[in-house]
């Protein structure tokens, strides 16, 4: 496999300019909310670029794993700080800095001990970036950990309905699997018998009995399906997304979930393929009650978050659809819809916010007829819910499309249940459009002002991605398929 | 006899005697008639100069015992041994003790007329505990168990205002006595079994024994006085009772190095086991598993922080037995790693607990309300204790779970693994409710900022960088203690 070492260690620069930016904000005192937000903003945008150019430059002609760091760090264990992106992991990386970006504008008004949350929040994406761009089992589980424990305290102190309940169980949810992940990992360790941490070594064939591989495989994807939303472990997500402050509903909806999908990607599959293969059939069907099951309840709901977090259960499910079809599109169309459902729900979350912060209702009988009042936060909100009902021309089209094209081959049946579950969800997005957005207004919130140029920089940016992506797919599937063809074709049949 | 490789032993015992000799001279002065007034002023002068002593012995023990860590051999007729193993826990053990006595500044529970006693017997303590990790014969581990058993048993009893103490004291001393009696059985029964009392001289025969009955029962009877110590099920009862009735500082004294020493004769009891037996090994899994279980169970419904620390010490007992049953160097080593780990972090939230209650009350969880606004740093310090306690990455806490968790799972034991992680699930929820408390609930009536003194915050400071650094870049001391546990095996 190719291999190709960075001229300058771009990862680590991202991961360094996360943690430096939380060390800056630590010193500012924290009554100066303003250079908070200034050095959050310079920070996440730094980021951003850097994970722009990483993505930029990656050569997808040569595919395999580059900018590769190789630090020693526990060698008596065999493990070593070993970061590099191949074609899975350089999507999700600059999704995260997208997310990442646009979170610290959406809350460009937080004012309730501003200087706490953007630590906290600059703590929470340096564990997803590490985990993204980690290919050492056991920086996988600690970045995994880093991005679970800021968690309770952003939701409990900054979230709304329930928090302490959704931030209990969210972080509960996400340490059981946790608790599954840590001992698969540990024993791939053991039983490659490589005494080596080292993704790369072990996913070489032939380290891993047929036995073991099924074994694992199975922990893992509980594991790292928990965090994913695969039915029926989803139920922390609708909570804890209602619960947790717009920004990081962005940051846990758009990118912690993906992190869950990625894992089952990147780990369980990746090093268990015989694994994969065996269990696939229940990957599958978990997947397709999923969508189905998401987008029933997501139909009853009233609370515009909730409705957005079962939207998101139903979206993840065509993920885990993709990923159960073991073919090369399948991987395609699942990298992709969760770039693009990462970006379509941090766009709905970051629109709801607004709202909320406005109205102080997500209760969608209160609200009415605010594309009148508040035409372009109306607009950014009823573009994120075109992209999530799959209309051509946006994102979620051809992840959703690639996805289903795939599942129709392998499970023809399962296939036409999930096609059919997107008309719901269809319906189910419609009705929260027609029912907000349109409709009598209630006077109670003519007054209010509509989204400032300010406040609209993150949602323009989300916005046309999912644009972009539209109408310029091979942006991403070119890089997805470096990836996933060389995959799919050293895999033992 | 080269008397001076105990060196370590030798400056503990003449610094608890130097204590034992100022409690003969203090009395002129403090049955002096005086003003009540001055009496104060005097005392509390008396009491910090006495504090400031024991802290000087306390950092200089730490030093003598860094001056000894390469020193190798034996003493007393082969009965008392020298190896890197014992020197590093004496290293560990001074370290605990320093840290204790950083915290007794103000012991307002115990009094300034026992201040003296109150040195005295935490310097006896830690001698105790040290000779009981070089101790190599059956009878001089019995002996250097019951020196700082006794120790302590006086110090919990010592806190005599709360109505607590001798209450704790009592429960304490007879449910130790107990487990002494246990222990003295087992220990005759490997004496009658294998003709010696000599640890090393019992590593020839036990591998060849080591599935008769009565060498199970002999160890396992044998391992029920550390059991004790260490607070495994089921000689755990004493732990939230005697944590609850202790002073603050007495009880983190007893969670710390207590902890730390019984790891260590643990291991070196065991060590000499060699593979063991199946027997044995199922009976610790069964041992650690409702240790842990039990203890995260119950820590779930306490509402004072005390008693919620017992229990999950006696969780963490669970844990370490985990690394212990496996009976492998990596095993080894993930114990040792453990037991420094236990130090810190247990040390760090035990230290906030005694700043928060400067009149040395016992707290409850709500009490710890309003703390991330009354002092930031013993907030995060706590928060970060925590964390580590409930083995989150990247803490110290973390990297002994898994140094321990590796070395099972090579063994084979993954299902013990995953019920020790779905423990890690449920202990988390006390630990966030705690955290809750610190950083969501306001306190019902408004509290001023908690002056922290600058050498506290420092403290605060250094113990909360130190679980953090050594859960990011732990290599230096998982070395260290994988050349401890080699130097166990016989």
């Amino acid at each position: 496999m190719h291999m190709a070492s960075a001229s300058f260690p771009f990862l680590s620069a991202i991961l360094l300019s996360c943690v430096a930016g939380m060390i800056v904000i630590m010193l500012i005192p924290a009554d100066r909310k303003a250079p908070i937000k200034w050095v959050s903003a310079l920070f996440s945008g730094l980021t951003l670029v850097l994970s722009l150019i990483v993505f930029l430059s990656y050569d997808k002609s040569l595919g395999g794993f580059q900018f590769v760091e190789k630090v020693q760090w526990i060698p008596s264990l065999g493990i070593s700080y070993f970061n590099a992106i191949d074609g899975f992991s350089a999507p999700n990386l600059l999704l995260t800095g997208i997310v990442f970006f646009t979170g610290v504008l959406t809350m460009w008004e937080l004012e309730n001990r501003v200087k706490e949350y953007f630590a906290l929040y600059f703590l929470l994406v340096a564990g997803v970036f590490g985990l993204f761009m980690s290919v050492d089992l056991f920086f996988i589980f600690v970045w995994y950990d880093v991005s679970l424990f800021p968690m309770y305290l952003l939701i409990a102190i900054w979230g709304s309905t329930r928090k302490e309940y959704g931030a209990m169980k969210l972080t509960l949810y996400l340490l059981a699997g946790s608790a599954l992940i840590l001992p698969a990992i540990i024993y791939l360790y053991a039983a490659s018998g490589l005494h080596t941490f080292s993704f790369i070594s072990m996913m070489q064939p032939g380290h891993l009995s047929p036995g073991a591989q099924k074994f694992a495989f199975l922990l893992l994807f509980l594991g790292f399906g928990i965090l994913a939303g695969v039915w029926p472990m989803h139920t922390w997500s609708p909570v804890g997304h209602v619960a947790a402050p717009t920004g990081v509903s962005m940051v846990h909806a758009g990118v912690l979930m993906k992190i869950g999908a990625f894992g089952v990607l990147r780990v369980a599959i990746m090093l268990c393929p015989l694994g994969w293969i065996y269990w696939a059939k229940l990957m599958a069907v978990l997947a397709a009650v999923g969508i189905i099951y998401g987008a029933l309840v997501g139909l009853r709901q009233i609370d515009l978050k909730y409705v957005i977090g079962y939207s998101s259960v139903s979206h993840m499910g065509v993920v885990g659809l993709g990923l159960s079809t073991v073919t090369a599109e399948g991987l395609n169309g699942a990298v992709f819809q969760m770039f693009a459902h990462g970006i379509m729900t941090a766009l709905l979350f970051s629109s709801v916010g607004y709202i909320y912060d406005r109205t102080h209702t997500k209760l969608i009988p209160e609200l009415g007829g605010l594309s009148r009042i508040m035409p372009v936060a109306s607009a950014f909100f009823i573009v994120a819910a075109l992209a999530g009902m799959g209309v051509p021309g946006l994102a979620n089209f051809w992840g959703e499309l690639v996805v289903f094209v795939a599942a129709f081959r392998t499970y023809p049946v399962l296939g036409l249940i999930a096609v059919a579950a997107l008309v719901v969800t269809a319906l189910f997005m419609l009705r929260v459009v027609q029912k907000t957005f349109y409709g009598p207004e209630n006077e109670r919130f003519a007054k209010l002002t509509d989204v400032s140029p300010g406040l609209g920089i993150p949602r323009m940016i989300l916005a046309a991605v999912l644009l972009f992506l539209g109408l310029y797919p091979a942006f991403l599937f070119d890089v997805i398929q470096s990836a996933s063809v060389p995959f799919m074709s050293g895999l033992p049949r | 006899m080269n008397l001076k490789m105990a060196g370590p032993e030798i400056y503990y015992l003449a610094a608890s005697l130097w204590f034992l000799l100022a409690t003969f001279f203090e009395g002129g002065f403090s049955l002096r008639e005086a003003p009540p007034g001055e009496a104060q002023d005097s005392d509390a002068a008396y009491l910090r100069r006495q504090h400031f002593n024991a802290l000087c012995l306390a950092l200089a023990g730490i030093l003598v015992c860094l001056a000894s860590v390469y020193s190798q051999g034996q003493l007393f007729i082969r009965a008392y041994k020298l190896d890197l193993f014992s020197q590093v826990f004496k290293v560990i053990l001074s370290l605990a003790l320093f840290l204790i006595v950083c915290i007794c500044g103000e012991i307002p529970d115990i009094g300034r007329r026992r201040s003296n006693e109150f040195y005295f017997l935490l310097f006896t303590c830690t001698l105790g505990l040290m000779l009981l990790v070089s101790a190599d014969h059956l009878l001089s581990i019995y002996l250097s168990l019951e020196v700082s058993s006794y120790s302590l048993y006086i110090l919990v009893a010592l806190r005599r205002y709360q109505g607590f103490g001798l209450e704790a004291g009592i429960k304490y001393f007879l449910i130790g006595t107990f487990a002494s009696a246990v222990m003295l059985f087992g220990m005759a029964l490997l004496y009658s079994m294998t003709g010696t009392a000599y640890l090393d001289d019992m590593a020839k025969v036990l591998p060849g024994i080591i599935g008769r009955p009565g060498i199970v029962i002999g160890l396992l009877f044998t391992l029920g006085g550390f059991f004790f110590k260490l607070a495994v099920f089921p000689f755990h009862l004493w732990a939230p009772d005697t944590y609850q009735g202790a002073s603050n500082q007495v009880a983190a004294y007893i969670a710390t190095a207590s902890k730390v020493a019984a790891i260590a004769v643990i291991l070196r009891v065991l060590a000499f086991a060699g593979q063991g037996s199946i027997y044995l090994v199922h009976v610790l899994a069964v041992l650690s598993v409702v240790s842990m279980t039990l203890g995260n169970l119950a820590a779930i419904v306490q509402k004072d922080i005390k008693r919620l620390l017992a229990f999950s010490t006696i969780a963490h007992s669970g844990y370490v037995l985990i690394g212990i049953l496996v009976l492998t160097p990596a095993g080894y080593s993930g114990a040792i790693y453990y037991a420094l780990a236990i130090l810190i972090m247990k040390f760090t939230a035990f230290m906030v607990i005694t700043e928060l209650a400067s009149d040395g009350r016992n707290l409850r969880v709500e009490d710890l309300a309003g703390l991330h606004r009354r002092s930031p740093i013993l907030a995060l310090a706590l928060m970060v204790s925590l964390f580590s306690l409930a083995g989150i990455p990247p803490t110290i806490g973390f990297t002994g779970k898994f140094l321990v968790f590796v070395a099972a799972i090579e063994k084979g034991y993954i299902a013990l693994v995953i019920i020790a992680m779905i423990n890690v699930v449920i202990s988390l929820y006390y630990y966030l409710l705690m955290i809750r408390a610190a950083y969501l609930l306001e306190p019902a009536e408004e509290l001023p900022p908690l002056g922290v003194s600058i050498p506290k915050k420092l403290l605060a400071g250094a113990s909360t960088l130190m679980i953090v650094l050594a859960g990011v870049y732990p290599p230096w001391l998982i070395q260290l203690a994988q050349s401890a546990a080699q130097s166990l095996i016989p």
